[in-house]
């Protein structure tokens, strides 16, 4: 392959970044499945209702409280659970309405 | 009698190895991980071999992979973060490799194991703790505190150090519950069929009806497959963009 001309190298390397800005302010997130919705939900209030769990129980172990630990950790998971399927659905919230709001654009 | 569908999952050792008490075998599961390393490696050294300005195929679709990740990074943590991109790059490709060599009917799948993708995890929240540590110092604790009177905030911090610790297994559980699910299912739906074929008489016609319901799924698995490490990339992104910029973004 021959050396190719550096000035029309570089017209295409302008040319280039051109149809990509214009391409980055078109792109955003995907909007969620409900598979990924669904999936997303009931792992993130499981994990933190189980990982509270487990935490109680070692405590109880260490200090030899069983079970009052167990509960209250339990609860402060199944709390933290709660509270981030809360920020998930924000964040997808703001991931639906940003594939909405380019939709709209573009139609 | 058909086999159990589970069955696909089973860690069968192929070079037994016994290292001082442990049973460090090299299984059918090792062997599909380094089959996957070896795979991608192989396709990356191919698709660039041949660097061109127009590139061909297999270049294109490496330079689209190395740009999706750049973007998902770029996107969720800014230009600090792009400093992680070997690090999610890989295991954004590890992820999407052993799901796709999974859907190869009578392969392993790496990921419906529990402990690999635990691993994975561990990996991804050690990055992120450490680089925190190193970022901000003491001052990472900041990550639990929220701003509100006290007898709010002492539950809270908790509250918020729990759901950080609930992050390795959220992560972890979501890719091995979804890998997992998937190939029972299709393993399932493959025992319905050869159970109606062998019935004999009109229940053998019926065994078209699984049948069409497994092209479904399969397609279905790739949605998934490519999903999961999609989701799983971008979380990791999301930790490390959080433990960059602390609470700067929220």
């Amino acid at each position: 392959m021959s050396e190719p001309d550096p000035r029309r190298l570089r017209d295409l390397g302008e040319k280039l970044d051109e149809i990509r800005r214009q391409e980055e302010q078109r792109k955003v997130q995907p909007p969620p499945t409900s598979a990924e919705v669904a999936f997303r939900f009931a792992t993130e209030l499981f994990a933190a209702t189980i990982v509270g769990g487990a935490m109680g129980w070692g405590l109880d172990w260490l200090f030899g409280t069983r079970p009052i630990l167990t509960v209250v950790m339990f609860l402060f998971g199944a709390a933290a659970g709660i509270r981030n399927v809360v920020r998930t659905s924000r964040e997808l919230n703001a991931r639906i309405a940003a594939a909405a709001a380019k939709d709209k654009k573009e139609s | 009698m058909a086999a159990s569908p589970m069955e696909q999952f089973t860690i069968k050792p192929i070079i037994p190895l016994h290292l001082g008490g442990y049973d460090v075998s090299f299984t059918n599961q090792s062997l599909w991980m380094c089959i996957v390393v070896g795979g991608l490696s192989l396709f990356m050294a191919i698709a660039v071999w041949n660097r061109r300005l127009v590139p061909s195929r297999l270049q294109s679709m490496a330079e689209m992979s190395y740009e999706f990740v750049a973007g998902m990074l770029n996107m969720t943590s800014g230009e600090d973060g792009l400093k992680f991109f070997p690090f999610i790059f890989t295991i954004f490709l590890f992820i999407l490799g052993s799901n796709f060599f999974g859907l190869i009917p009578g392969a392993y799948t790496a990921t419906a194991q529990l402990c690999v993708t635990l691993a994975l995890t561990m990996l991804v929240i050690f990055t992120v703790i450490v680089t925190g540590f190193i970022r901000h110092g003491l001052g990472f604790f900041k990550l639990f505190v929220i701003k509100a009177p006290l007898f709010i905030a002492v539950p809270m911090a908790l509250l918020e150090f729990i759901s950080f610790c609930a992050r390795p297994m959220s992560l972890s559980m979501r890719l091995f519950a979804n890998m997992l699910a998937g190939h029972t299912m299709l393993a399932v739906m493959a025992g319905f069929v050869v159970a109606l074929a062998g019935a004999g008489g009109v229940l053998s016609a019926l065994s078209i009806a699984p049948m069409l319901l497994i092209i479904g799924l399969a397609a279905l698995e790739f949605l998934v497959a490519f999903l999961q490490a999609y989701v799983f990339a971008i979380l990791s992104c999301i930790y490390l963009s959080e433990a960059i910029h602390l609470h700067d973004n929220h």
